[in-house]
């Protein structure tokens, strides 16, 4: 991102000026729709240029969409998908007599398209203004007048003491408070936490590299922009364990040397952002965020920013982008967030799930973390089910156990009889694991030998009456729609590949893999560069049912 | 303080902190480029600077790519050629018509001998705005490489021009798509100056290529 | 792109001070297009919408491209033989009637260095005379003094790289944004990378935007404020006590002084809040780097020269000199202003400020170009004027400026111009001046000549021909050596190089300059023989007895003019972005498209209070003339104060400007006037200035 945009960001952020996305949402969610007007307040108010702020008001769905007094948002996130075909989507179409992307032109109602509600454990989901309904019947519902909120999943721990199931107490911070946070940083080395938000990268490592970069004042991130489809882990932590996230930013803070956090949530989860705001509160109250915290001389606050609907959003530097208002676009690393990140200063990125770990070793030690999978990567990890499987929701499970036993003994098979076709596990970015391979360990190294990965830790079934080509077409329909625009093979090589499969015709394999090369060597980031894994995976496991050549 | 990297052979010595697009230039070695700019901070959008590094699995960007010490480096690695060669053929794809011979992307396609793009589908709209006694926006010819609006941001300071859209409908506007001559613009001409593919052109040299 | 064009030439930019190295790509004989060069010094690639697109004057329909005779009243096409003859004629015969120093030349800033000496020497060996000037006298002459004065020599300390290295800069009268687009975009990169950045003007500029602090004192009172920045400076103790004693001399009565000046007071006098006072003060003198850059808010008063005086008295109390960073960074308005002066065009000195009263000096030139010289320190460009209305001043022969529309008191200059027997112009545009020449010469623009200009860092850089000056037209080189030759003197050169040898034989800063030296990156002067140049100078010690710069003792007095209540706001004149100066160039190009007219910036209050609407037509009326033009409501400008340019000839703001003019240099002083304004309820006349007032 622009280094001269950031410093003017940093300068009216520290006059307390609103970020320009901040009131762009505002002027959204007033009248639904942005005007030029809007933009020409938004340039003053945030003290960005106004070329900036129409940029930010052209990237973010949110902003896009026209809202009409209702406001209806069809989820077609991939969950939706293998529920349905996006039957869901045609049928709200014709029933509301909109586009995608339309409002009556009374003003009645709109019609968007949302990715993903983290409903996927009962999708269908339709957002009807503020309430998310989601299961079967729910177009008929919507469409009726009777949209009514669906029930969230209970979490369920396979361990004995659950780690990352629990509410937060602060116990670990205030433990980690009587020693050093050198102390607490080789905790976190000495544990080996890896990122689950997907790349896996040691936090340790990256908080190291924070707390030896130069400059007074740095920041912790809390990356709470769950994209991935099928995926609705972050969104429970946020909304049911929210005091451990803000725990495991204290405790980031502590031993980084940042007295200051943004948890980026997404807009598409409503509820995260109050429930995050109301816990920071509390902790406020109770003396665990503020200036000095129970006495030890240690300062940290944290704001709680809402996104505006991105998927590109949840990369580090694009985060970074949409916490400062601007296009969240991704930026070339180096310079990393720890060197230059968040308003030019040094910054931890770090995913909702990865911080909540954090309290346990800080209380526990790192040998106690470890031992949590043994013989695999530290730490536990939590996994949720799509609405095929009989039992859907999240579990916190141990490293290492295979995926079969995952799927049969939490997730209790498929409902209705049916037989699990594939896997997309950990994202739209993660390869497709065809039934035949249910056997591999749920672990890092063992995934990727298969093409796969671990992801964010989502596990969503295609079941046997799946069209493999229409799968790839909705992931790759995703792909082109989520690219950020910035870099060359993403921007305009998942257009085409997309257009390959929505075509009638035939695919030239050799064409098609030569574009999947382009994406996986060319692209700046995990993006471009990861929208190819399924498509591989495809190409490998069920070639004849993709029409090539 | 300096680092010491090999180019296609050739040891070169250059500052801490130079990039691998640095040393290959100052080994007077050709890597292509499309969204560089040497006013600018580099940006790593176009992908075409592609090279192959020892021990590196794939090939880096050349502009983004600090050196570090030993480095070995081959800006003719055929899969990283391979790779650039293919985005500069998507480039193309997406353009209504061919650039004009003279712009460098026509350049950076005939070096790397890409012909007739074999992406059919969707191209840019054409939109033209031609309301400035010296600039004229083509937009169709735009392909989102930022150097217009980096120019105006890390060269004139001016933050008239701003990347819009996302995805393959990424474009560029002046101010709220109001034009150059209604946006904050200074008309210095650098966007022009830089642009690649004279999606911003300078008016009278429209008319020149067309006289 | 060069297989669209025939030739790509590179040369250094005409209009502002900033010295922009250019790529100019020439097709069919006429200018195709300008591209900035990427390894330009002061430039690095970049350039504005003057030296990137306002090109195409070169060829306007309007280009004089024949001599003009003014017979019966009307100037008519000539030749150049006749036009000779007629110069030859009257110069002789007003000089063997009245004297040499009956007759007086003009060089430009705007012209080469070689033409500007071409033009001293031509005066002062041709004709016998020191009455020649150039127009730094309206503009930096007051900064050459100066730093004369308090350090030696007259020209920046530094070069515009100093701005990369500052911490700390304080901009005072100066909107280089507008005024030199590319130095300001220079600033504005400093500044977002951390550069703290104090802006003192009496309008709040783009730049302030981008700064810690902008103070807004009262039209008049810069020195005020000079003199109270440097008293919190002595007060909270930032001073470079080294510095001052192994550097300088004449602290101890600046300190005396000092003392009237506390923040109170001095928001007594400038009408800025004494807390900012201090704030600046401290901004400038904790920073390690500090610089001070100005431009002709500065210069343009009546105590011009003293104010300029005590910005250096600033740096010199907290060493900010010599260092990358901590330098003084005049903004010189034209191209050339440094090097038309620095060639001797000047009524006292040769090249390099040697004074014509020294005899060693005169002797050198007395030898190399074989006549007598006289030791009579010449007129300056007001005096000319004043001893053409009184009689005493017969001739003139006015190279490269429009002193009827941009010299003040427009209708003093008039009556002057008309009183003149004899009036050679030598222009590319009729314009105002040639209303009243007797002889037009058909010159050349920046991009049809070769020679060097030298920029507001002191570097000489090449100019070179990218075409040729069209239909009869000359060079002015050529045009000038021709004069020179015709009435008796050859300057025996071939070409513009031979004057630069001449010059450097004959000009000890100058002795290492050759045009293969200069190449593509210029030089700083003073350059050594072996071709050493200075970008940084006073590394060691100053150009003055004993190597000591010197402080200035000098209080705070009040400007030529005041509000009272006939006038009751102060008018500020300056320069936009689209235009340069007189206009003549860019108003013949696409910039007329962006900027059609001049206009009067009123903030707000006055215009509420005066029942004026943002783009009414208003009678602006000041002690010695009166103009209308539409205004402008923003509340960029102060309260009380109402800024305007003079890039179009029908608005005559000029008109509006006083005698009054720096003590020490006669540079007038066209940012303190004061003025009525008021609406008209009608459009401006399209020339009311010039028919209100007339030409009697």
């Amino acid at each position: 991102m622009s280094e001269n945009l950031v410093e003017l960001v940093r300068r009216h952020h520290g006059e307390q000026a609103p970020t320009a996305l901040a009131v762009l949402k505002e002027a959204m969610d007033a009248r639904g729709e942005i005007t030029d007007a809007d933009r020409r307040i938004a340039a003053e108010r945030s003290g960005l240029p106004e070329a900036t702020v129409h940029g930010v008001s052209t990237f973010y769905d949110d902003l896009l969409a026209p809202r009409g007094r209702r406001h209806v948002r069809v989820c077609t996130g991939t969950a939706c998908f293998a529920a349905t075909g996006d039957a869901h989507v045609e049928q709200l179409r014709a029933g509301l007599g909109l586009e995608l992307g339309e409002r009556a032109a009374d003003g009645s109602c709109s019609l968007a398209e949302t990715v993903c509600l983290g409903f996927c454990h009962s999708s269908p989901a339709v957002r009807d203004g503020e309430v998310i309904d989601a299961g079967p019947g729910v177009v008929e519902r919507v469409l009726a007048g009777t949209t009514a909120a669906a029930a969230e999943p209970e979490p369920v721990s396979l361990l004995e003491a659950p780690v990352l199931t629990r509410p937060g107490d602060w116990s670990g911070l205030a433990i980690a408070l009587e020693r050093s946070s050198e102390q607490l940083l080789e905790a976190v080395e000495e544990a080996n936490l890896r990122g689950r938000g997907g790349a896996g990268f040691p936090a340790g490592r990256k908080w190291a590299f924070a707390r030896a970069a130069a400059g007074e004042q740095k920041f912790i991130v809390a990356n709470g922009d769950e994209g991935d489809p099928g995926s609705y882990i972050d969104k429970l932590l946020m909304e049911r364990s929210p005091a451990l996230v803000l725990e495991g930013m204290a405790l980031a803070g502590y031993a980084v040397g940042a007295a200051h956090g943004f948890a980026l949530v997404r807009s598409e989860y409503p509820r995260s952002k109050p429930a995050l705001e109301a816990a920071a509160a509390a902790a406020r109250a109770e003396g665990w965020l503020g200036e000095d915290i129970r006495g030890s001389g240690f300062a940290f606050d944290v704001t709680i920013v809402e996104g505006a609907g991105s998927y590109v959003v949840g990369e580090e530097t694009a985060l970074i982008a949409c916490i400062e208002g601007l296009r969240g676009t991704v930026s070339a690393r180096p310079p990393f967030p720890a060197q230059r990140g968040l308003f030019n200063l040094p910054t931890v990125v770090n995913n909702v799930e990865t911080l909540a770990n954090v309290p346990f070793i800080a209380r526990e030690g790192a040998a106690a973390y470890r031992a949590l999978s043994p013989g695999a990567t530290p730490g536990s990890k939590l996994v949720c089910f799509n609405e095929r499987f009989a039992r859907p929701g999240v579990y916190e499970v141990r490293f290492g156990t295979s995926v079969r036993e995952l799927c049969e003994r939490l997730g209790g098979g498929l409902r209705d009889g049916r037989a699990i076709k594939a896997l997309q596990i950990g994202g739209p970015l993660g390869g497709i694991l065809p039934a035949s391979l249910l056997d591999t360990p749920f672990d890092f190294d063992a995934l990727a030998a298969v093409g796969c990965m671990v992801g964010h830790g989502g596990i969503l079934a295609f079941d046997d009456t799946t069209d493999m080509r229409a799968v790839a077409r909705h992931l790759l329909h995703f792909g082109a729609s989520e690219s950020c625009g910035k870099c060359f093979p993403c921007r305009i090589g998942l257009q085409r590949a997309h257009a390959l499969f929505a075509a009638d015709d035939a695919i030239d394999r050799a064409r098609l893999e030569a574009l999947l090369e382009t994406l996986e060597l060319g692209s700046l980031c995990a993006h471009g560069g990861g929208m190819p894994a399924p498509i591989r995976s495809l190409l490998a496991h069920f070639p004849d049912e993709l029409g090539l050549a | 303080m300096s680092v010491h990297v090999t180019i296609d052979g050739r040891a070169v010595e250059v500052a801490d902190g130079a990039t691998l697009l640095d040393a290959a230039r100052a080994a007077g070695r050709w890597v292509p480029t499309l969204c560089f700019d040497p006013r600018q901070a580099p940006f790593g959008a176009c992908r075409v600077c592609l090279v192959g590094v020892e021990g590196s699995a794939v090939p880096l960007p050349a502009c983004t790519t600090p050196c570090r010490e030993g480095m070995e480096v081959r800006t003719e690695d055929p899969t990283a050629r391979r790779v650039a060669t293919a985005v500069v053929e998507l480039v193309l794809s997406e353009l209504p018509e061919p650039p004009a011979a003279h712009t460098e992307l026509a350049g950076i396609a005939r070096a790397l001998e890409v012909g007739e793009p074999r992406w059919p589908g969707a191209t840019h709209a054409v939109v033209h705005e031609d309301d400035h006694p010296y600039l004229a926006f083509r937009h169709e010819l735009c392909i989102s490489c930022g150097r217009c609006v980096r120019a105006c941001d890390e060269v004139q300071g001016t933050f008239a021009l701003t990347a819009v859209g996302r995805g393959f409908d990424a474009n560029v506007a002046a101010g709220i798509e109001e034009g150059f001559r209604h946006s904050a613009c200074v008309s210095c001409g650098a966007c022009a100056d830089t642009c690649p593919t004279e999606a911003i052109a300078e008016m009278s040299l429209l008319d020149l290529a067309s006289s | 792109m060069s297989e669209r064009f025939d030739s790509t030439v590179t040369t250094t930019c005409g209009y502002c001070g900033v010295g922009c190295r250019l790529e100019a790509h020439v097709a069919g004989g006429r200018v195709a297009a300008i591209s900035p060069a990427l390894d330009g010094p002061a430039n690095a690639g970049h350039t504005c919408l003057k030296g990137r697109f306002a090109h195409q004057f070169s060829r306007h329909r309007a280009r004089l491209t024949s001599p003009l005779i003014r017979t019966d009243g009307e100037l008519r096409p000539a030749t150049w033989e006749e036009a000779l003859e007629r110069i030859v004629n009257e110069l002789t015969r007003i000089k063997d009637a009245h004297g040499p120093d009956a007759i007086a030349g003009l060089a430009s800033s705007r012209a080469t260095n070689e033409d500007c000496y071409a033009m001293q020497r031509l005066m002062r060996a041709a004709v016998g005379t020191n009455n020649i000037d150039n127009c730094s006298r309206v503009c930096h002459s007051p900064t050459s003094f100066a730093l004369r004065k308090s350090l030696g020599l007259s020209g920046a300390t530094g070069t515009f790289a100093d701005f990369d290295h500052a911490d700390a800069t304080i901009l005072i009268g100066a909107n280089p944004t507008e005024g030199h687009p590319v130095v300001g975009a220079r600033i504005k990169q400093a500044t977002l990378r951390g550069m703290q950045l104090v802006t003192i003007d009496p309008r709040r500029i783009e730049l302030a935007d981008y700064g810690v602090l902008h103070l807004s004192p009262r039209p008049g009172t810069n020195a005020a404020v000079m003199l109270g920045l440097a008293h919190v400076v002595l007060r909270d103790g930032l001073l470079d006590h080294d510095f001052i004693r192994t550097r300088t001399q004449g602290f101890e009565v600046v300190e005396a002084l000092l003392a009237d000046y506390d923040p109170d007071e001095v928001e007594r006098i400038a009408g800025i809040p004494a807390g900012d006072l201090e704030t600046a003060a401290h901004i400038y003198g904790e920073a390690e780097r500090a610089s001070v850059s100005w431009g002709l808010g500065v210069t343009e008063h009546r105590y011009g020269s003293e104010v300029a005086q005590l910005i250096c008295n600033l740096a010199l109390m907290t060493g900010n000199l010599g260092r990358p960073g901590a330098a003084l960074l005049p903004l010189r308005g034209q191209n050339n202003v440094q090097g038309s002066s620095d060639m001797g065009a000047l009524p006292d000195t040769y090249t390099a400020y040697r004074s014509v009263t020294d005899e060693d000096v005169a002797q050198s030139f007395e030898a190399a170009w074989g006549v007598a010289l006289s030791r009579k320190v010449g007129m300056k460009i007001p005096e000319m004027f004043d001893a053409a209305v009184a009689g005493s001043l017969k001739a003139m022969y006015i190279f490269g400026e429009d002193v009827a529309q941009t010299d003040p008191d427009t209708a003093h200059v008039q009556h002057a111009l008309e009183s003149l027997e004899f009036l050679v112009v030598q222009e590319i545009f009729e314009n105002e001046t040639t209303r009243f020449a007797d002889v037009v010469l058909p010159a050349s623009a920046f991009l049809e000549k070769r020679g060097t200009f030298t920029n507001a860092e002191r570097r000489i850089q090449l100019v070179e021909p990218a075409i040729e000056p069209p239909g009869d037209a000359r060079t002015d080189f050529d045009i000038i050596a021709t004069v020179s030759r015709a009435l008796g003197h050859d300057f025996g050169w071939q070409d513009p190089e031979d004057a630069m040898r001449e010059i450097a034989a004959l000009t000890p800063h100058f002795a290492g300059v050759t045009y293969a030296r200069l190449g593509r990156a210029g030089l700083c002067w003073p350059v050594a023989p072996d071709g050493t140049d200075a970008p940084i100078l006073y590394e060691r010690e100053f150009e003055l007895p004993g190597g000591r710069a010197r402080f200035a003792a000098l209080p705070y007095r009040e400007p030529g003019d005041h509000v009272d209540e006939e006038f009751p706001l102060i008018l500020v004149t300056g320069r936009r972005l689209q235009h340069y100066n007189a206009g003549t160039m860019t108003r013949r190009t696409g910039n007329v498209e962006l900027n059609d007219r001049d206009v009067l910036e009123i903030h707000p209050d006055d215009a509420a209070r005066l029942w004026i609407s943002d783009g009414d037509v208003v009678s602006v009326r000041s002690r010695v003339g009166r103009t209308e033009v539409h205004a402008h409501v923003t509340e960029r400008i102060e309260r009380g104060n109402v800024f305007t340019t003079f890039h179009f000839p029908e608005t005559g703001t000029n008109l509006l400007i006083g005698q009054s003019a720096d003590v020490n240099t006669s540079c007038p002083e066209y940012k303190v006037v004061a003025v009525d304004v008021r609406p008209i309820g009608e459009q401006a006349a399209k020339t009311p200035a010039l028919g209100l007032v007339g030409t009697g």
